[in-house]
């Protein structure tokens, strides 16, 4: 793997890995890669995927409002916030 | 050189619905901030999702109404990105099998009638509003309208003027309205649309760099934004101004101005998935047939209609077809009353005067049409007057009510005891002689007069025609 | 050593205890991560509720490695599970310690293994049977609630309990589809999959077979080598899900802030790198690869293809054996210290039940894993071995 996709990587899921951390990732990476030979090796062109293991569907609920926790109660383990909003640095668009 | 535009249109629509799409908070517009919360609309760990059966009806409904392909096996997917107004950092929305496909919708400008092609409606959930506070340099978090039901209806590239934008946004609109999908209003923002669009020469089968701008909330500023965009596409390809790269812009409506926005390095890089904890939905025959009966006809059908099968005005025909409500309200006053002309004015002047009053618009009726039908019949029967009607009528959009019982209540009901109106004439005309006396000489106004004090005097409760005639030959008799 | 990180000292009568990755609105759930430390759910887990209704206390909260993906536990925030530098299975702890059974979310297998290590019995049963409302989700396509006991019979007690519909869980089974369970009569050996495990596991499934012969089952023997991809195309799925599921966790909502942030990727770059450890970095990277454009179709989408291919090949199987025996671990004693890694490599015993929904017992330090809906069946041989144990 290139180093540039490491960085991509890092910036996509917001984590910043030390030097010692990057070698790690890519020696993890490597023997990722040499294990999908054995995925490979699988012929699945006719097979389709298969997402959910069990054979159900259409779990559906009615439309219906169900009130569960007060503001206070959601934001009381909030790092931040003011006047019942949650607070974070001001965004630049 | 001539150049031409191309426009294609992601169209958001917030969904009809009582309740979010995965969780059963509330989704209604208007709370204080972050009051219709719950632990999985702002990301907490252990909630999971369940899809809410109404937003699939809506969203059926509304590709059906687009003439689009409804896939009968839908289902949901993670897009994954970071920003504060996604709480769980990532949407759920449909990637591999959205609900509706290929479809399209009729446009009329000046320039006639034209096809634009629907590429897909997805249902996805909402993301939360962001407030930014100069003063303290914060932005500040607000998650009622995240996982609110959208469609996100994606359009081919198929317009090629501002003015063919506007006519099928307001196509989407009222088609929209009237199968009570969403009752998109842009003012709210439960209608939005991004506008991806590009210059050629005219005739060039290739299409130029696309650029696709956000934020605009009235279909004036869409106008604008499009009459801006085009002309800096042309600058720039004519004259060299700039250089034109695929980016995201925003436009700003104040400066009328359209600006790129911070560009990442990651965007674009969604990561979909199909989400392991929602389960197909399957849409079955019974299921689909029971959405494709409840459509309502389009608004220019009812419109030949209301004109061809009731008689009714153009203008009448016009009015009504405005709002779905109105039709529905309509159509059930016609079924019990059989007066077309009647029933639509009731509509069209007291009903809307009712509505105007306290500032609700035409959709916003709830009035039982049935009712209205038989509150119809009682004045045209000659059992209530028509000044008496009009308050029943007001008490009917405070509560449901049965108009012939509640005359009965209120005393609205037309007496036929022409003893008792004969006394009252007696009375009247007895003391006020001088108008006996005008209309004697002629004053036709002067019985008019006596009419009206005799009508108080019977609080209305009289078939106008009989009084007339008790209170003429009364006079005669002097 | 680490082994509650919350304890209910006043948990009195039948107790059990919780793994660190369900909540529960009285005791903090942090998911073995800096980034939950303390954190408080406002809700119980469906599997809490029922339990609580049916008379058991909740007697604390067992340390886990984070998100539960680590199978020896020691990437845990609060430090590894162990004694005298031997990892110990808190499950095991806990029994020893008075309770009667254990809840815990199986992710990778983790479960499944310290019950192998530590000769407990751990069932974790067919996907939707169990709702995982209230669980600190990880890789919800294949985790499961799995419980945990001293025998056999306090495990299928307790399974019964927390089992059944919830329409919390879009996923949860309606109890009409569950059925009754088959008895087992005839156990294949997964040759395969025993190849390369050390002395004393290849002696543990010896006993197994014998106490199964004994108890009139008939034992066969497969390859099953078709079973080895299991582990990859969890690796991946698991992985992925995981990436998603814990991208959630930004500092802003609830959790861990950083101290030093000036902009909004400060905040979550600062709050996310601070508060995970290394290994789940890891996974996570790992993960979101296997989903970008470029690699998804022939990463992600080979592991959900792959996925049907074994769960067709266990369909098969069925046909013929109504169970497969093999091992949980390839050897079960583990020093501290270990490379968290193998979570990706040893996970080849637990692998093939997470990435199918099958229901898999472990005992005796062995594992069955059996049809969907027969893990009252697989508990119930298990009994019968234990007894011929004794």
């Amino acid at each position: 793997m290139q180093k540039e996709t490491l960085n991509r990587l890092q910036k996509l899921n917001q984590l910043r890995l030390t030097d010692a951390e990057e070698t790690n990732v890519l020696s993890f990476f490597a023997a990722r890669e040499e294990e999908m030979n054995i995925l490979n090796s699988i012929d699945t062109e006719t097979v389709e995927r298969m997402v959910h293991v069990m054979p159900i569907e259409t779990v559906v609920r009615e439309d219906k409002v169900i009130k569960s926790f007060t503001r206070e109660q959601l934001q009381a383990g909030a790092p931040e916030t003011t006047d019942g909003y949650w607070q974070v640095p001001r965004l630049v668009e | 050189m001539k150049y031409e535009t191309v426009i294609g249109l992601e169209v958001h629509i917030e969904m009809a619905t009582e309740s979010k799409i995965f969780c059963s908070c509330s989704a209604k517009f208007g709370a204080e901030q972050n009051e219709h919360v719950c632990p999985a609309c702002c990301g907490m760990p252990g909630m999971l999702p369940v899809v809410n059966r109404h937003v699939v009806d809506l969203g059926m409904n509304a590709g059906m109404m687009l003439n689009c392909h409804i896939n009968r096996t839908t289902t949901f997917d993670k897009k994954s990105y970071y920003y504060p107004d996604l709480p769980s950092s990532y949407q759920t929305t449909q990637w591999f099998a959205p609900v509706a496909v290929n479809g399209t919708v009729t446009i009329e400008t000046a320039n006639g009638k034209k096809d634009i092609r629907i590429k897909q409606i997805h249902m996805e959930e909402d993301a939360g509003k962001l407030v930014h506070d100069d003063w303290t340099d914060t932005t500040l978090v607000d998650f009622n309208r995240t996982s609110v039901p959208l469609i996100e209806i994606v359009s081919q590239p198929d317009l090629s003027s501002a003015e063919e934008v506007v006519a099928y946004l307001e196509r989407l609109r009222s088609l929209l309205r009237f199968a009570k999908v969403s009752e998109c209003r842009m003012e709210q923002g439960s209608m939005r649309c991004d506008v991806n669009l590009s210059v050629r020469p005219e005739g060039s089968d290739k299409l130029g760099v696309r650029t696709e701008m956000k934020n605009m909330n009235s279909l004036s500023a869409i106008v604008r934004a499009i009459e801006y965009e085009t002309a800096r596409h042309i600058d720039a390809l004519e004259n060299g101004t700039e250089e034109l790269v695929q980016e995201t812009r925003r436009w700003d409506d104040i400066k009328g101005k359209s600006f790129a926005m911070r560009n990442k390095e990651t965007a674009g890089d969604y990561r979909y998935f199909p989400d392991p904890n929602v389960m197909p939905v399957v849409i079955d025959d019974a299921w689909y047939d029971s959405i494709k009966a409840s459509l309502p006809e389009f608004p220019e059908v009812k419109r030949a209609r209301y004109i061809d099968a009731y008689g009714l005005s153009e203008y009448d025909a016009d009015m009504l077809t405005q709002s779905r409500a109105l039709c529905d309200c309509f159509e059930a006053a016609y079924a019990e009353c059989k007066n077309a002309k009647e029933a639509a004015n009731w509509l069209i002047s007291d009903c809307m005067n009712i509505l105007n009053k306290s500032q609700k618009t035409a959709d916003q009726l709830t009035l039982d049409g049935k009712a209205l039908g038989e509150l119809i019949l009682l004045v045209l029967d000659g059992k209530v007057g028509r000044g008496n009607a009009k308050k029943i009528l007001i008490a009917m959009f405070d509560e449901k009510l049965d108009p012939a019982k509640y005359a009965e209540e209120q005393g609205f009901i037309v007496s036929n005891d022409t003893g008792a109106i004969e006394a009252i004439v007696k009375t009247v005309v007895a003391a006020d002689p001088k108008s006996v006396a005008d209309y004697k000489n002629g004053k036709e106004k002067a019985l008019m007069a006596l009419f009206g004090k005799c009508m108080r005097e019977l609080k209305g409760n009289c078939d106008p025609q009989v009084l007339q005639k008790l209170l003429k030959d009364t006079i005669d008799s002097l | 050593m680490k082994l509650y990180i919350a304890k209910n000292e006043g948990a009195v009568g039948k107790r059990i205890a919780l793994d660190d990755m369900i909540l529960t609105k009285d005791l903090p759930t942090a998911a073995g991560s800096r980034m939950l430390d303390g954190y408080m759910s406002l809700f119980d887990a469906t599997v809490v509720e029922k339990a609580m209704a049916a008379g058991y206390a909740i007697d604390g909260k067992l340390n886990v490695g984070e998100f539960g993906i680590d199978l020896m536990g020691e990437t845990s925030y609060y430090g590894a599970i162990a004694t005298d530098g031997h990892l110990v299975s808190a499950a095991a702890a806990a029994i020893e310690d008075g309770a009667t059974a254990v809840l815990s979310l199986d992710v990778n297998g983790a479960p499944r293994r310290a019950a192998a290590q530590s000769g407990t019995v751990c069932v974790k049963p067919t996907y939707g049977t169990v709702s995982r409302f209230g669980t600190v989700p990880a890789a919800c396509s294949g985790e499961c609630v799995a419980v945990t006991a001293g025998t056999a019979a306090d495990c299928e007690a307790l399974l019964d309990v927390v089992a059944g519909y919830d329409a919390k869980d879009g996923t949860s089974l309606p109890d009409a589809l569950r059925g009754e369970a088959k008895p087992i009569r005839r156990v294949a050996v997964l040759t395969a999959l025993t190849d390369g495990v050390d002395a004393e596991t290849v002696a543990r499934i010896e006993a197994a077979k014998a106490a199964l012969s004994k108890n009139g089952i008939e034992v066969a023997k497969i390859d099953g080598g078709e079973l080895i991809a299991a582990r990859v195309a969890w690796n991946i799925l698991m992985s992925a899900e995981l990436c998603n599921n814990v991208s959630r966790y930004d500092g802003i909502k609830y959790g861990y802030r950083t101290p030093s942030y000036k902009t909004i990727d400060e905040l979550y770059t600062n709050s996310r790198t601070e508060a995970f450890g290394a290994f789940l970095k890891t996974v996570i990277l790992f993960g979101s690869e296997t989903l970008s454009t470029d690699t998804y179709m022939k990463v992600y989408d080979q592991a959900l293809r792959v996925r049907r291919v074994l769960v067709e090949y266990f369909k098969s199987l069925f046909e013929t054996v109504d169970a497969v025996l093999l091992p949980a671990c390839s050897t079960c004693a583990y020093e501290e210290n270990v490379d968290p890694e193998l979570a990706f490599t040893e996970n080849l015993y637990t692998a093939p039940a997470s990435v199918t929904g099958l229901p898999a017992v472990v005992f005796g330090g062995v594992q069955l894993i059996g049809d969907a809906f027969s893990d009252k069946a697989l508990l119930q041989l298990a009994d019968l071995c234990e007894k011929e144990g004794k």
